[in-house]
């Protein structure tokens, strides 16, 4: 009888030693707006707040300083000059037209300006303004706020998402 | 003792020494399996199975090591070991969203990681490696990581300069100084204004006891519930700077009586001439006249009232002066006609500029306010408070001290209490025990604290004397970033060299241009030299940008070049003098070594040039797209109907050729034309020509469409 309990008491000690050691706490639940360089709402739906990533929220800076001129319908300074234009250039956040370019080809047109792309010369070239990184930084705002919204497509990387 | 007995014991002994063997065994392999699952090993385990995985596995792996990784910088004091668990960090290919994290890379920043380290701009605690203790709050390390929304504090702790890829941290800077935060606290780079709040040495001139009084107990400015801001019942997206101190019946009575005797220096008030007080009076245009007047002048452009368009009432116009819809009944009439000729006489650091009045138009205009701009029921809610008691002064006076007011406003023989808040240069490094949270139910870490006590300091302090100020959400994060970046002077002399100063920026005017450009207050819409306001140009390559007679026409009459705009430069009723010494100024001092206008005569061009540049503006470029010539073209440059007539040449040509070398904000893009293509379009550009009096038919026209715009 002895024997047992000095047995059960060993084993128990051995479980308390175990148990006692701290549990390792969760990583914390990052909060997706919590989690952003800076927000811009959905153009479409004024309640929903789309999260930025630093470079996107780099693309959103220079998009409001060059590029909402034409390609929004409110600018900072009141009306949009888009309806002088013809043909009239897209909105950004208009998906159905720019989710089908590749980055490539946006990389191009806002370097190299409509000309020499085919498209009207209205686009002015913004290559020697603008750095690349600063132009990839726009197209990167130009997905984030895309509706429908952008899928990237299959290329590297994608096949390795997870679950 | 039996021999047998020992026997048998040993038996029973054996046995347990066998099984305590094995149990001590056990728990002596506990510890081995308890370092194999180590969560850093086992992020560094999963990272490899993830490489392994991927087509470029051999350069995912080629610094893998299965101990700890560090970033150590003695220099800066960082030991970072994010970096173990963190592996992916610097690998381009695994930028993509879909890359499990800990493993994704930090997205493209202008720093280096590996130069850097991570704690620099995310806090947290490096040489950690556990997840929690790395990340979160610890009974021993109360720094945790800084959620992203806030992450441009950090830029801000080296950055002393404003820089544009932290427009959050930049806003957040501006209310520091907009607010007058500096009057009571002590913050490092938050450049302190001339003038805080406004003087009150004479205010007893300017209002009455009861307008004080309604002032102090319910700034215009009200706030509902749901945080939408209205100034005297209107909707405004303006933050209003006088904050809510919470006032008691005697402390409103006793505030009011002393302010109200506030009367330093006597005013004179000024005799409009009597004839045309006769000749308009009874005339029942004149109100109708002064509206007229009081839109011409533009006074819009820094004061906004409250419009009512399609049933909806906003306020519309400027932000740099008070709003005005209620003006008429809130300010001593006298008091007013002074103020408009002289606002220096009164406030010496005002912004408002002095326009050059004729008494016509200064009856005209005090009249409409008087009549218009008023609203009988302002003081309606504000007892009969009569002439303040001996004691009340005196209560007053201590009030004034004591509640800090002294601290924003000054009144002459007065002396503010030093140091009157808490120093705040240290704020963002403190740590959570060294705060006050009082019975605040709000999580106790520093940047609850920061907001919480920003959006009602009683509710972490009931104590405290810091007035209620009124946020939106964005602006409470703005003013938590400023405030988390200041982590006081750094600790040691190397951190000291990464420090980016804020540049100084002055502009020290001379001569009779100097007096002009005072009374004017020119700075409060330009920049010069970096110095100044942004709502209107930058004309530190004014003179030569444009010609001389083009700018003395504009000062005396100012027309926009730009058809959308709303806010406009000021009609001041400039007389030929004062308008020859800005433009002389101008003409021969603020120029661009690039573009010397007597480099260039404009008769070299040929009409073939000409020709040639017209063809290009149209087709070739597309220049329209953003021009108007004539009546077409876009809006988002400059109108370049008078460009002949305004520009000079040898500013268009080393515009064309770089515009941000002129005028770096500019967002024209750079283009690459040709030297003759730049030469042709100078040459169409200069043949444009426009009269100022047709130029100003159009522009009215274009004025009542852009603030029908604007209102809509």
């Amino acid at each position: 009888m002895k024997f047992r309990l000095w047995v059960s008491a060993v084993f128990l000690a051995t479980i308390a030693a175990i148990s006692g050691c701290r549990k390792h706490a969760e990583a914390p639940k990052p909060d997706p707006l919590l989690s952003a360089y800076d927000t811009e709402p959905d153009w479409t739906d004024a309640q929903k707040v789309i999260p930025l990533s630093y470079q996107q929220a780099q693309g959103k800076l220079i998009f409001y300083q060059q590029c909402v001129w034409c390609h929004a319908d409110a600018t900072p300074a009141g009306p949009s000059n888009r309806s002088n234009l013809v043909p009239v250039p897209p909105l950004l956040n208009d998906g159905a037209t720019l989710n089908v370019e590749s980055d490539e080809y946006m990389q191009n047109i806002i370097t190299l300006g409509g000309t020499a792309m085919g498209k009207s010369a209205m686009m002015p070239p913004y290559g020697r303004m603008l750095s690349g990184g600063e132009i990839r930084s726009v197209i990167a705002f130009t997905r984030a706020v895309a509706q429908p919204p952008y899928q990237p497509s299959a290329r590297a990387g994608s096949q390795y998402s997870t679950k | 003792m039996a021999a047998e007995e020992m026997g048998k014991l040993t038996g029973r002994m054996r046995l347990i020494f066998a099984i305590s063997s094995v149990v001590f065994l056990a728990v002596l392999a506990i510890s081995p399996f308890k370092d194999f699952r180590r969560e850093w090993k086992q992020y560094k385990r999963s990272y490899r199975r993830f490489a392994q995985g991927r087509p470029d596995t051999k350069k995912l792996l080629a610094d893998y090591r299965p101990d700890i990784d560090q970033i150590w910088l003695p220099g800066m004091n960082v030991v970072d070991r994010c970096t173990t668990c963190h592996q992916g960090i610097t690998q381009t290919s695994l930028a993509d969203q879909a890359v499990p994290q800990p493993f994704r890379a930090h997205p493209p920043i202008p720093h280096n990681v590996r130069d850097w380290g991570c704690t620099v701009c995310h806090r947290g605690q490096g040489p950690a490696t556990e997840v929690a203790e790395a990340h979160e709050s610890t009974l021993a390390w109360e720094q945790p990581i800084l959620p992203t929304r806030f992450i441009q504090a950090s830029c801000g702790t080296c950055h002393y300069a404003d820089l544009p890829q932290t427009p959050q941290l930049t806003r957040g800077r501006e209310l520091l100084a907009e607010l007058n935060c500096q009057g009571c606290h002590r913050l490092p780079g938050i450049e302190r204004p001339v003038m805080l709040g406004p003087d009150l040495t004479n205010i007893g001139t300017k209002v009455s006891r009861e307008w004080i009084y309604k002032w102090l107990k319910e700034p215009r400015t009200i706030v509902d519930k749901d945080g939408n801001v209205t100034v005297n019942g209107y909707e405004t997206e303006e933050e209003p700077r006088m904050p809510k101190f919470h006032l008691t019946e005697t402390e409103l009575r006793g505030l009011s009586g002393y302010l109200s005797v506030q009367k330093a220096k006597a005013m004179v008030p000024y005799k409009i001439d009597a004839r045309i007080v006769a000749a308009w009076s009874k005339n029942p245009e004149l109100i109708s006249q002064g509206e007229l007047r009081f839109r011409q002048m533009f006074c819009s452009t820094c004061h906004s009232l409250a419009v009512t368009r399609a049933g909806e009432t906003k306020l519309i116009g400027g932000e740099i002066g008070p709003e005005l819809t209620k003006v008429g009944s809130k300010v001593n009439p006298n008091w007013l006609i002074g103020w408009l000729r002289e606002p220096q006489g009164y406030l010496p650091h005002t912004r408002m500029p002095r326009y050059g009045w004729s008494d016509e138009d200064l009856y005209k205009v005090t009249q409409y306010i008087a009549t218009k701009l008023t609203d009988s029921d302002l003081l309606a809610s504000v007892p009969q408070l009569g002439q303040p008691t001996e004691q009340e002064i005196q209560f007053g006076h201590r009030l004034f001290l004591e509640k800090g007011c002294a601290s924003c406003h000054s009144i002459e023989g007065l002396n503010p209490q030093k140091d009157f808040g808490p120093d705040l240069s240290a704020l963002g490094g403190k740590n959570a025990s060294e705060l006050e949270f009082g019975a605040a139910k709000i999580p106790h870490n520093l940047v609850s604290y920061i907001q919480a006590k920003l959006q009602d300091p009683t509710s972490v302090n009931p104590a405290a004397r810091m007035p209620q100020y009124n946020w939106n959400q964005a602006d409470l994060d703005a003013i938590t970033t400023a405030l988390l970046s200041m982590k006081g002077a750094p600790p040691t002399s190397a951190l000291q060299n990464l420090v980016v100063p804020r540049k100084e920026v002055a502009f020290r005017p001379t001569g009779a241009f100097a007096e002009v450009y005072e009374r004017y207050k020119c700075y409060t819409c330009h920049k010069f030299n970096g110095y100044g306001g942004d709502l209107a140009p930058e004309l530190t390559y004014e003179g030569s940008r444009a010609q001389r007679q083009w700018i003395v026409d504009f000062l005396k009459n100012p027309q926009t070049l730009r058809p959308t705009l709303v806010l406009r430069m000021p009609q001041f009723n400039m007389s030929d003098k004062d308008a020859a010494t800005l433009a002389d100024y101008m003409t021969m001092v603020l120029q661009h070594p690039a573009a010397n206008p007597a480099a260039i005569d404009a008769r070299q061009f040929t009409p073939a040039m000409a020709a040639l540049g017209k063809q290009l503006y149209e087709v070739k470029y597309q220049c329209q797209s953003c021009h108007t010539i004539g009546g077409s073209g876009g809006y988002v440059g400059p109108n370049l109907n008078n460009a002949g007539g305004w520009l000079t040449p040898a500013w268009v040509e080393a515009w064309l050729r770089n515009p941000q070398a002129l005028i770096p904000d500019t967002i024209e893009p750079r283009r690459n034309f040709t030297e003759d293509e730049v030469r042709a379009l100078t040459a169409y550009l200069m043949t444009l020509r426009q009269s100022i009096k047709s130029q100003k038919t159009a522009t009215s026209a274009g004025s009542h469409a852009a603030a029908q715009g604007a209102g809509q």
